[in-house]
Protein backbone atom coordinates (compact mmCIF):
# COMPACT_ATOMS: atom_id res chain seq x y z
CA UNK A 1 0.00 0.00 0.00
CA UNK A 2 1.39 3.30 -0.59
CA UNK A 3 2.57 4.98 2.03
CA UNK A 4 2.33 8.62 0.32
CA UNK A 5 0.36 11.11 -1.58
CA UNK A 6 2.68 10.30 -5.22
CA UNK A 7 0.11 9.66 -7.45
CA UNK A 8 -1.96 12.39 -6.52
CA UNK A 9 -2.06 15.69 -8.68
CA UNK A 10 -3.94 19.24 -8.81
CA UNK A 11 -5.37 19.36 -12.22
CA UNK A 12 -7.69 22.33 -12.13
CA UNK A 13 -8.35 25.79 -10.47
CA UNK A 14 -10.77 28.37 -10.00
CA UNK A 15 -11.86 31.08 -7.93
CA UNK A 16 -14.62 33.82 -7.85
CA UNK A 17 -13.33 37.88 -7.60
CA UNK A 18 -12.43 38.93 -4.47
CA UNK A 19 -14.43 41.74 -2.79
CA UNK A 20 -15.14 43.11 0.34
CA UNK A 21 -18.62 42.73 0.41
CA UNK A 22 -19.95 40.55 -2.34
CA UNK A 23 -24.20 40.66 -1.35
CA UNK A 24 -23.70 36.88 -2.90
CA UNK A 25 -24.67 33.72 -1.40
CA UNK A 26 -21.80 31.33 -0.47
CA UNK A 27 -23.73 28.76 -2.69
CA UNK A 28 -23.43 31.09 -5.75
CA UNK A 29 -19.64 31.86 -5.23
CA UNK A 30 -18.46 28.05 -4.28
CA UNK A 31 -20.74 26.74 -7.61
CA UNK A 32 -18.49 29.73 -9.51
CA UNK A 33 -15.08 28.63 -8.32
CA UNK A 34 -15.94 24.74 -8.84
CA UNK A 35 -17.03 25.51 -12.58
CA UNK A 36 -14.30 27.13 -13.33
CA UNK A 37 -11.54 25.00 -11.63
CA UNK A 38 -13.53 22.30 -13.71
CA UNK A 39 -13.21 24.29 -17.10
CA UNK A 40 -9.87 25.14 -16.47
CA UNK A 41 -8.91 21.58 -16.68
CA UNK A 42 -10.97 20.72 -19.34
CA UNK A 43 -13.36 18.35 -17.03
CA UNK A 44 -17.31 18.63 -16.76
CA UNK A 45 -19.71 17.80 -13.84
CA UNK A 46 -20.24 14.74 -15.56
CA UNK A 47 -16.53 13.72 -14.54
CA UNK A 48 -16.99 14.85 -10.89
CA UNK A 49 -17.62 12.40 -8.42
CA UNK A 50 -16.14 13.96 -5.60
CA UNK A 51 -16.87 17.07 -3.41
CA UNK A 52 -14.96 18.50 -0.17
CA UNK A 53 -14.68 21.54 1.71
CA UNK A 54 -13.79 23.07 4.61
CA UNK A 55 -15.71 25.64 6.97
CA UNK A 56 -16.83 26.67 10.03
CA UNK A 57 -20.59 25.72 9.50
CA UNK A 58 -20.74 29.14 7.69
CA UNK A 59 -21.19 27.99 3.96
CA UNK A 60 -23.24 25.82 1.44
CA UNK A 61 -22.39 22.38 1.47
CA UNK A 62 -20.36 19.83 -0.58
CA UNK A 63 -23.30 17.85 -1.82
CA UNK A 64 -25.24 21.08 -2.69
CA UNK A 65 -22.08 22.93 -4.28
CA UNK A 66 -22.02 19.49 -6.43
CA UNK A 67 -25.54 19.66 -7.02
CA UNK A 68 -25.55 23.20 -8.53
CA UNK A 69 -23.24 23.21 -10.76
CA UNK A 70 -24.43 19.64 -12.76
CA UNK A 71 -22.80 16.76 -10.66
CA UNK A 72 -25.74 14.10 -10.63
CA UNK A 73 -24.68 11.40 -8.27
CA UNK A 74 -22.12 12.06 -6.18
CA UNK A 75 -20.09 9.40 -4.76
CA UNK A 76 -17.67 11.19 -2.37
CA UNK A 77 -19.02 14.10 -0.78
CA UNK A 78 -16.91 15.03 2.74
CA UNK A 79 -17.89 18.12 4.89
CA UNK A 80 -14.81 19.01 7.46
CA UNK A 81 -15.64 21.55 10.42
CA UNK A 82 -12.55 23.54 10.89
CA UNK A 83 -10.66 26.75 9.20
CA UNK A 84 -6.97 27.30 8.51
CA UNK A 85 -5.68 24.22 10.64
CA UNK A 86 -7.50 22.16 8.25
CA UNK A 87 -7.22 22.74 4.88
CA UNK A 88 -4.38 20.49 4.13
CA UNK A 89 -6.29 17.37 6.00
CA UNK A 90 -8.59 18.04 3.52
CA UNK A 91 -6.52 18.84 0.42
CA UNK A 92 -4.87 15.39 1.75
CA UNK A 93 -8.20 13.98 1.98
CA UNK A 94 -9.07 14.24 -1.39
CA UNK A 95 -6.22 13.04 -2.62
CA UNK A 96 -6.27 9.98 -0.47
CA UNK A 97 -10.20 8.97 -1.64
CA UNK A 98 -8.77 9.48 -5.51
CA UNK A 99 -5.44 6.98 -4.39
CA UNK A 100 -7.89 4.89 -2.80
CA UNK A 101 -10.53 4.83 -4.91
CA UNK A 102 -13.50 5.94 -3.28
CA UNK A 103 -13.25 8.81 -6.20
CA UNK A 104 -11.60 9.77 -9.38
CA UNK A 105 -12.09 13.86 -9.55
CA UNK A 106 -12.68 15.77 -6.78
CA UNK A 107 -13.27 19.27 -6.29
CA UNK A 108 -12.20 20.88 -2.84
CA UNK A 109 -13.26 24.42 -2.07
CA UNK A 110 -13.74 26.79 0.50
CA UNK A 111 -15.89 30.00 0.43
CA UNK A 112 -16.71 33.03 2.55
CA UNK A 113 -19.54 35.48 2.17
CA UNK A 114 -20.17 38.62 4.11
CA UNK A 115 -21.64 36.75 7.44
CA UNK A 116 -18.37 35.59 7.98
CA UNK A 117 -15.95 37.64 9.27
CA UNK A 118 -13.29 36.20 12.68
CA UNK A 119 -11.86 39.52 13.47
CA UNK A 120 -14.42 40.86 15.60
CA UNK A 121 -17.33 39.29 17.32
CA UNK A 122 -19.43 41.98 18.43
CA UNK A 123 -22.55 40.19 17.92
CA UNK A 124 -21.54 37.35 20.23
CA UNK A 125 -23.61 37.66 23.50
CA UNK A 126 -22.67 34.40 24.94
CA UNK A 127 -20.23 31.77 24.79
CA UNK A 128 -20.36 28.25 25.89
CA UNK A 129 -17.11 25.64 24.99
CA UNK A 130 -13.67 26.81 26.16
CA UNK A 131 -14.49 30.27 25.02
CA UNK A 132 -16.65 30.68 27.98
CA UNK A 133 -13.38 31.25 30.37
CA UNK A 134 -12.26 33.70 27.52
CA UNK A 135 -15.01 35.71 26.52
CA UNK A 136 -16.29 37.34 29.03
CA UNK A 137 -12.49 39.26 29.94
CA UNK A 138 -13.15 40.55 26.26
CA UNK A 139 -10.76 38.32 24.55
CA UNK A 140 -12.56 36.04 21.94
CA UNK A 141 -11.45 36.39 18.57
CA UNK A 142 -8.05 35.21 16.30
CA UNK A 143 -6.27 38.58 16.49
CA UNK A 144 -5.88 38.96 20.24
CA UNK A 145 -4.95 35.03 20.15
CA UNK A 146 -2.38 35.19 17.94
CA UNK A 147 -1.02 38.80 19.34
CA UNK A 148 -0.33 36.94 22.46
CA UNK A 149 1.47 34.20 20.59
CA UNK A 150 3.30 37.02 19.10
CA UNK A 151 3.98 39.07 22.70
CA UNK A 152 5.35 35.77 24.19
CA UNK A 153 7.52 35.32 20.79
CA UNK A 154 9.11 39.40 21.38
CA UNK A 155 9.45 38.23 25.49
CA UNK A 156 11.69 35.53 24.54
CA UNK A 157 13.72 36.17 21.57
CA UNK A 158 13.68 39.99 20.92
CA UNK A 159 11.82 40.21 17.77
CA UNK A 160 10.39 43.96 17.00
CA UNK A 161 7.08 45.53 15.07
CA UNK A 162 9.89 46.20 12.62
CA UNK A 163 10.31 42.87 12.07
CA UNK A 164 6.22 41.90 11.59
CA UNK A 165 6.53 44.85 9.35
CA UNK A 166 9.25 43.28 6.88
CA UNK A 167 7.01 40.58 6.52
CA UNK A 168 3.80 43.38 5.85
CA UNK A 169 5.95 45.13 3.64
CA UNK A 170 7.22 42.68 1.49
CA UNK A 171 3.97 40.72 0.81
CA UNK A 172 2.22 43.81 -0.04
CA UNK A 173 5.11 44.33 -2.36
CA UNK A 174 4.19 41.18 -3.95
CA UNK A 175 0.54 41.90 -4.56
CA UNK A 176 1.14 45.14 -6.45
CA UNK A 177 1.64 42.64 -9.28
CA UNK A 178 -1.56 40.47 -8.73
CA UNK A 179 -4.35 41.45 -10.15
CA UNK A 180 -6.83 39.41 -7.97
CA UNK A 181 -5.47 41.13 -4.66
CA UNK A 182 -8.04 43.31 -2.65
CA UNK A 183 -4.80 44.84 -1.58
CA UNK A 184 -2.60 46.73 -4.01
CA UNK A 185 -1.28 49.48 -3.11
CA UNK A 186 2.56 49.50 -1.81
CA UNK A 187 3.23 50.44 2.05
CA UNK A 188 6.02 51.24 3.91
CA UNK A 189 7.63 50.42 6.99
CA UNK A 190 6.51 53.88 8.24
CA UNK A 191 2.90 53.01 6.62
CA UNK A 192 2.81 49.79 8.68
CA UNK A 193 4.26 51.66 12.32
CA UNK A 194 1.74 54.18 11.92
CA UNK A 195 -1.19 52.04 11.30
CA UNK A 196 -3.85 51.65 14.21
CA UNK A 197 -2.84 49.63 17.36
CA UNK A 198 -6.06 46.68 17.23
CA UNK A 199 -4.89 44.47 19.56
CA UNK A 200 -1.34 45.16 20.41
CA UNK A 201 1.10 44.32 19.86
CA UNK A 202 -0.68 43.63 16.32
CA UNK A 203 -1.74 46.87 13.93
CA UNK A 204 -4.09 46.83 11.33
CA UNK A 205 -1.36 45.67 9.06
CA UNK A 206 -0.72 42.78 10.81
CA UNK A 207 -4.11 41.77 10.31
CA UNK A 208 -4.69 39.57 7.26
CA UNK A 209 -7.65 41.26 5.01
CA UNK A 210 -11.34 39.31 5.03
CA UNK A 211 -12.92 39.48 2.30
CA UNK A 212 -15.72 37.75 0.33
CA UNK A 213 -14.78 34.91 -2.32
CA UNK A 214 -14.55 30.97 -3.51
CA UNK A 215 -11.55 28.95 -4.24
CA UNK A 216 -11.89 25.89 -6.00
CA UNK A 217 -8.88 23.08 -7.04
CA UNK A 218 -9.74 19.48 -8.59
CA UNK A 219 -7.63 16.66 -7.25
CA UNK A 220 -7.23 13.58 -9.47
CA UNK A 221 -4.72 10.68 -10.30
CA UNK A 222 -1.69 11.27 -11.67
CA UNK A 223 -2.37 8.85 -14.42
CA UNK A 224 -5.98 10.53 -15.66
CA UNK A 225 -3.66 14.26 -15.10
CA UNK A 226 -1.44 13.01 -17.83
CA UNK A 227 -4.21 13.63 -20.59
CA UNK A 228 -5.45 16.71 -19.29
CA UNK A 229 -4.39 20.22 -20.56
CA UNK A 230 -2.31 21.88 -17.81
CA UNK A 231 1.17 20.38 -16.46
CA UNK A 232 -0.16 18.70 -13.30
CA UNK A 233 1.04 19.86 -10.14
CA UNK A 234 1.70 16.64 -7.99
CA UNK A 235 1.47 15.96 -4.07
CA UNK A 236 4.91 15.47 -2.90
CA UNK A 237 3.49 14.92 0.67
CA UNK A 238 1.43 16.13 3.17
CA UNK A 239 1.49 16.58 7.87
CA UNK A 240 -0.47 17.85 10.00
CA UNK A 241 -0.15 18.53 14.24
CA UNK A 242 -2.47 18.82 17.01
CA UNK A 243 -2.17 19.33 20.13
CA UNK A 244 -3.87 20.54 23.35
CA UNK A 245 -7.31 19.92 21.71
CA UNK A 246 -6.84 23.15 20.16
CA UNK A 247 -6.32 25.53 22.38
CA UNK A 248 -4.45 28.59 22.05
CA UNK A 249 -4.87 29.26 26.11
CA UNK A 250 -2.72 25.96 27.01
CA UNK A 251 -0.89 25.05 23.82
CA UNK A 252 2.39 24.94 26.21
CA UNK A 253 4.50 27.76 23.53
CA UNK A 254 3.61 30.75 22.42
CA UNK A 255 6.67 31.46 20.37
CA UNK A 256 5.99 28.83 18.34
CA UNK A 257 3.07 27.26 16.15
CA UNK A 258 1.77 23.82 15.42
CA UNK A 259 4.86 23.95 12.69
CA UNK A 260 7.30 22.86 15.55
CA UNK A 261 5.41 19.42 14.90
CA UNK A 262 4.77 19.36 11.23
CA UNK A 263 7.92 20.32 10.19
CA UNK A 264 10.22 17.63 10.77
CA UNK A 265 7.34 15.42 10.12
CA UNK A 266 6.55 17.26 6.74
CA UNK A 267 10.65 17.09 5.61
CA UNK A 268 10.42 13.03 6.73
CA UNK A 269 7.62 12.70 4.64
CA UNK A 270 8.89 14.51 1.57
CA UNK A 271 12.66 13.97 1.94
CA UNK A 272 13.05 17.68 1.26
CA UNK A 273 14.46 20.43 3.27
CA UNK A 274 13.69 24.16 3.52
CA UNK A 275 16.48 24.78 0.84
CA UNK A 276 14.82 22.46 -1.66
CA UNK A 277 11.42 24.64 -1.79
CA UNK A 278 11.34 27.87 -4.31
CA UNK A 279 7.71 29.23 -3.38
CA UNK A 280 6.43 29.08 0.02
CA UNK A 281 2.94 30.02 0.36
CA UNK A 282 2.82 30.76 4.19
CA UNK A 283 -0.51 30.79 6.41
CA UNK A 284 -0.83 34.40 7.28
CA UNK A 285 -3.53 35.48 8.91
CA UNK A 286 -1.46 37.53 11.11
CA UNK A 287 2.18 38.64 9.90
CA UNK A 288 3.60 36.74 13.47
CA UNK A 289 2.13 33.43 11.69
CA UNK A 290 4.36 33.84 9.24
CA UNK A 291 7.16 34.67 11.76
CA UNK A 292 6.49 31.60 13.74
CA UNK A 293 5.92 29.35 11.60
CA UNK A 294 8.48 30.27 9.04
CA UNK A 295 11.07 29.24 11.38
CA UNK A 296 9.37 26.42 13.06
CA UNK A 297 9.92 24.81 9.11
CA UNK A 298 13.55 25.85 9.50
CA UNK A 299 14.04 28.58 6.79
CA UNK A 300 15.91 30.71 9.48
CA UNK A 301 16.63 30.46 13.25
CA UNK A 302 14.08 31.75 15.95
CA UNK A 303 14.24 35.66 15.92
CA UNK A 304 16.05 35.72 12.45
CA UNK A 305 13.09 36.35 10.42
CA UNK A 306 13.22 40.46 10.80
CA UNK A 307 16.69 40.19 9.36
CA UNK A 308 15.62 37.72 6.34
CA UNK A 309 12.57 39.48 4.84
CA UNK A 310 14.77 42.98 5.21
CA UNK A 311 17.92 40.95 3.38
CA UNK A 312 15.54 39.70 0.41
CA UNK A 313 15.91 36.51 0.60
CA UNK A 314 11.76 36.09 1.20
CA UNK A 315 11.52 37.72 -2.20
CA UNK A 316 12.80 37.37 -6.50
CA UNK A 317 16.31 36.82 -6.48
CA UNK A 318 16.35 35.40 -2.88
CA UNK A 319 16.11 31.88 -1.02
CA UNK A 320 12.55 31.41 -1.41
CA UNK A 321 9.33 33.86 -2.69
CA UNK A 322 6.71 33.68 0.41
CA UNK A 323 3.50 34.46 -0.37
CA UNK A 324 4.07 35.58 -4.40
CA UNK A 325 0.80 36.61 -5.06
CA UNK A 326 0.28 38.73 -1.69
CA UNK A 327 -1.12 36.06 0.54
CA UNK A 328 -3.97 36.33 3.16
CA UNK A 329 -2.45 39.89 4.15
CA UNK A 330 -2.84 41.28 0.54
CA UNK A 331 -4.76 39.04 -2.03
CA UNK A 332 -7.23 38.42 0.67
CA UNK A 333 -8.40 35.71 3.04
CA UNK A 334 -10.29 32.79 1.90
CA UNK A 335 -9.18 30.54 4.58
CA UNK A 336 -5.95 29.41 3.03
CA UNK A 337 -7.08 27.58 -0.16
CA UNK A 338 -6.01 30.60 -2.34
CA UNK A 339 -2.45 29.46 -1.16
CA UNK A 340 -3.10 26.46 -3.28
CA UNK A 341 -4.26 28.06 -5.99
CA UNK A 342 -1.45 30.49 -6.24
CA UNK A 343 0.69 27.31 -5.52
CA UNK A 344 -0.50 25.82 -8.40
CA UNK A 345 -0.06 29.00 -10.88
CA UNK A 346 3.66 28.97 -10.03
CA UNK A 347 4.81 25.45 -10.54
CA UNK A 348 2.46 25.36 -14.01
CA UNK A 349 4.85 28.70 -14.95
CA UNK A 350 1.20 30.66 -15.40
CA UNK A 351 1.86 33.23 -12.68
CA UNK A 352 2.28 36.13 -15.19
CA UNK A 353 4.25 39.33 -13.93
CA UNK A 354 4.99 37.56 -10.82
CA UNK A 355 6.07 34.24 -12.09
CA UNK A 356 8.93 32.69 -9.86
CA UNK A 357 11.15 31.88 -12.06
CA UNK A 358 11.73 28.13 -12.77
CA UNK A 359 9.57 26.83 -9.88
CA UNK A 360 9.53 23.29 -9.42
CA UNK A 361 8.44 23.32 -5.72
CA UNK A 362 6.09 24.95 -3.04
CA UNK A 363 4.85 24.74 0.14
CA UNK A 364 1.72 25.26 1.07
CA UNK A 365 0.94 25.61 4.74
CA UNK A 366 -2.06 26.11 6.61
CA UNK A 367 -2.98 27.13 10.23
CA UNK A 368 -1.55 28.99 13.28
CA UNK A 369 -1.31 28.12 17.35
CA UNK A 370 -1.90 24.56 18.10
CA UNK A 371 -2.70 22.87 15.52
CA UNK A 372 -2.10 23.09 11.79
CA UNK A 373 -0.62 21.04 8.54
CA UNK A 374 1.78 21.93 5.55
CA UNK A 375 2.02 20.31 2.18
CA UNK A 376 4.57 20.45 -0.33
CA UNK A 377 3.43 20.49 -4.56
CA UNK A 378 5.97 19.54 -7.25
CA UNK A 379 6.03 20.14 -11.09
CA UNK A 380 7.82 16.40 -11.21
CA UNK A 381 6.23 12.78 -8.91
CA UNK A 382 9.02 12.14 -6.69
CA UNK B 1 -26.09 29.82 37.55
CA UNK B 2 -27.23 29.17 34.21
CA UNK B 3 -29.65 31.93 32.72
CA UNK B 4 -31.99 32.16 29.80
CA UNK B 5 -32.22 34.70 27.38
CA UNK B 6 -35.70 35.84 28.90
CA UNK B 7 -33.77 36.30 32.35
CA UNK B 8 -30.58 38.10 31.12
CA UNK B 9 -31.07 41.70 31.70
CA UNK B 10 -31.69 43.96 28.27
CA UNK B 11 -28.84 45.41 26.19
CA UNK B 12 -31.21 47.71 25.12
CA UNK B 13 -30.18 50.03 22.26
CA UNK B 14 -26.11 48.97 23.05
CA UNK B 15 -25.66 45.90 22.25
CA UNK B 16 -21.96 45.79 22.78
CA UNK B 17 -22.92 47.19 26.44
CA UNK B 18 -22.00 43.96 28.11
CA UNK B 19 -18.98 41.48 27.83
CA UNK B 20 -20.00 38.21 26.39
CA UNK B 21 -21.70 36.17 29.06
CA UNK B 22 -20.90 32.67 29.83
CA UNK B 23 -22.46 29.84 29.15
CA UNK B 24 -21.69 27.09 31.61
CA UNK B 25 -22.41 23.25 31.33
CA UNK B 26 -22.34 20.22 33.17
CA UNK B 27 -18.52 19.67 33.32
CA UNK B 28 -17.88 23.78 34.30
CA UNK B 29 -20.67 24.92 35.99
CA UNK B 30 -18.62 24.53 39.21
CA UNK B 31 -15.74 27.03 38.57
CA UNK B 32 -18.52 29.41 38.00
CA UNK B 33 -20.16 28.44 41.12
CA UNK B 34 -17.18 28.84 42.48
CA UNK B 35 -16.39 32.14 41.62
CA UNK B 36 -19.82 33.42 42.89
CA UNK B 37 -18.89 32.22 46.21
CA UNK B 38 -15.57 34.22 45.98
CA UNK B 39 -13.35 30.85 45.09
CA UNK B 40 -10.92 30.60 42.39
CA UNK B 41 -11.09 26.43 41.81
CA UNK B 42 -9.86 25.09 39.20
CA UNK B 43 -10.37 21.11 37.62
CA UNK B 44 -8.20 18.36 38.92
CA UNK B 45 -8.08 14.71 39.08
CA UNK B 46 -9.05 12.91 42.12
CA UNK B 47 -7.02 10.21 41.43
CA UNK B 48 -3.49 11.55 39.65
CA UNK B 49 -3.77 15.15 40.81
CA UNK B 50 -3.37 16.52 38.13
CA UNK B 51 -5.02 19.91 37.10
CA UNK B 52 -7.27 20.37 33.69
CA UNK B 53 -7.80 23.47 31.99
CA UNK B 54 -10.23 23.42 30.02
CA UNK B 55 -12.25 21.16 32.96
CA UNK B 56 -13.19 17.46 31.53
CA UNK B 57 -15.09 14.86 33.51
CA UNK B 58 -12.85 12.19 33.64
CA UNK B 59 -8.60 13.18 33.90
CA UNK B 60 -7.24 12.95 30.38
CA UNK B 61 -4.20 11.11 31.69
CA UNK B 62 -5.69 8.59 33.59
CA UNK B 63 -9.41 8.96 33.33
CA UNK B 64 -9.80 9.41 37.02
CA UNK B 65 -12.98 11.48 38.44
CA UNK B 66 -11.99 14.93 38.71
CA UNK B 67 -13.21 17.21 40.89
CA UNK B 68 -13.09 21.49 42.12
CA UNK B 69 -10.52 22.45 44.20
CA UNK B 70 -9.53 25.51 45.06
CA UNK B 71 -6.19 27.05 44.23
CA UNK B 72 -4.22 29.85 45.28
CA UNK B 73 -5.36 32.63 42.98
CA UNK B 74 -1.69 33.39 42.19
CA UNK B 75 0.14 33.26 39.25
CA UNK B 76 2.17 34.71 36.70
CA UNK B 77 1.61 36.84 33.42
CA UNK B 78 3.11 34.36 30.61
CA UNK B 79 1.46 36.62 28.02
CA UNK B 80 -0.75 39.45 27.10
CA UNK B 81 -2.37 42.06 24.66
CA UNK B 82 -3.60 45.32 25.22
CA UNK B 83 -6.87 45.70 23.56
CA UNK B 84 -6.88 49.10 21.82
CA UNK B 85 -9.98 48.31 19.79
CA UNK B 86 -14.21 47.31 20.38
CA UNK B 87 -13.53 43.74 18.95
CA UNK B 88 -15.69 41.93 21.28
CA UNK B 89 -18.49 43.47 22.69
CA UNK B 90 -18.04 45.18 27.03
CA UNK B 91 -15.80 46.83 28.45
CA UNK B 92 -15.91 49.95 25.65
CA UNK B 93 -15.18 52.41 28.59
CA UNK B 94 -11.83 50.71 29.73
CA UNK B 95 -10.37 50.84 26.30
CA UNK B 96 -7.50 50.12 25.80
CA UNK B 97 -7.88 47.25 28.49
CA UNK B 98 -5.28 44.24 29.33
CA UNK B 99 -5.58 40.62 29.00
CA UNK B 100 -3.30 38.17 30.39
CA UNK B 101 -2.64 34.34 30.13
CA UNK B 102 -1.73 33.50 33.61
CA UNK B 103 -0.03 30.61 34.27
CA UNK B 104 -1.35 29.70 37.80
CA UNK B 105 1.29 28.61 40.10
CA UNK B 106 -0.44 24.65 41.00
CA UNK B 107 0.93 23.76 37.49
CA UNK B 108 3.26 25.03 34.81
CA UNK B 109 1.40 25.28 31.61
CA UNK B 110 -1.91 25.51 33.68
CA UNK B 111 -3.12 28.95 32.74
CA UNK B 112 -6.42 31.62 32.56
CA UNK B 113 -7.16 34.00 30.46
CA UNK B 114 -7.90 37.30 32.29
CA UNK B 115 -8.32 40.66 32.72
CA UNK B 116 -5.38 42.25 34.22
CA UNK B 117 -6.60 45.19 36.91
CA UNK B 118 -5.02 47.97 38.62
CA UNK B 119 -1.99 49.00 36.44
CA UNK B 120 -1.38 51.12 33.56
CA UNK B 121 -1.02 48.78 30.45
CA UNK B 122 2.16 50.31 29.28
CA UNK B 123 3.90 48.66 32.82
CA UNK B 124 2.62 45.07 31.56
CA UNK B 125 5.34 42.62 31.31
CA UNK B 126 5.74 38.88 30.48
CA UNK B 127 6.75 37.42 33.91
CA UNK B 128 4.44 39.98 36.50
CA UNK B 129 3.77 38.25 39.52
CA UNK B 130 -0.26 38.62 39.69
CA UNK B 131 -3.06 37.72 42.51
CA UNK B 132 -6.53 37.35 41.81
CA UNK B 133 -9.71 38.93 42.56
CA UNK B 134 -13.01 38.85 42.19
CA UNK B 135 -15.20 41.10 40.01
CA UNK B 136 -18.61 41.26 39.31
CA UNK B 137 -19.26 40.50 35.36
CA UNK B 138 -21.46 43.04 33.96
CA UNK B 139 -24.46 41.82 33.06
CA UNK B 140 -25.37 41.25 36.63
CA UNK B 141 -25.27 36.82 36.69
CA UNK B 142 -21.65 35.80 37.16
CA UNK B 143 -18.56 36.61 38.75
CA UNK B 144 -15.28 36.46 37.15
CA UNK B 145 -11.82 36.23 38.20
CA UNK B 146 -9.19 39.44 37.48
CA UNK B 147 -5.65 39.52 38.38
CA UNK B 148 -4.13 42.53 39.80
CA UNK B 149 0.25 43.16 40.48
CA UNK B 150 0.98 41.99 43.27
CA UNK B 151 3.71 44.27 44.15
CA UNK B 152 2.16 46.95 42.82
CA UNK B 153 4.19 48.80 39.91
ZN1 LIG C 1 -5.52 11.63 36.57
Amino acid sequence: MSRSLEGAAVVGIGRSPFVRSSGRTTLSMAAQAAREALADCGLTAADVDGFTCYSTGDSAGPSQVAHAIGVDDLGWSLSVLGGGNIVTSTVAGAAAAVLSGQAEVVVVYRVLGSQTRYGRALERIEVDGEGQFAGPHGYLVPPQWFAMFCRRHQYEYGSTAADLGAIAVQERDHAVRNPHAVARSPITLDDYLNSRWISEPFRLFDCCYEIDGAVAIVVTSAERAADLPHRPVHLLGAADSNRFGGSVDQWDDLSCMYSRDTAPRLWSRTGLQPADIDVACMYDCFTFTVMATFEDFGFCAKGEVGDYFRAGRATYGGDVVVNPHGGLLSEGYIHGLNHHYEAVLQLRGEAGDRQVSGAETALVTSGAGPFGGALVYGTAAA
Amino acid sequence: MTTTHEERPSVGADPLSLPPQPVPDAVTAPFWAALAEGRLAMCRCGDCGLWLQPPLERCRRCAGPTRFADVAGTGTVYSFIVQHRATVPGYLDDLPYVVALVELDEQAGLRLPARIVGVDPAQVRCGLRVRAEFADLPGGDFTVAVFRPVDGL
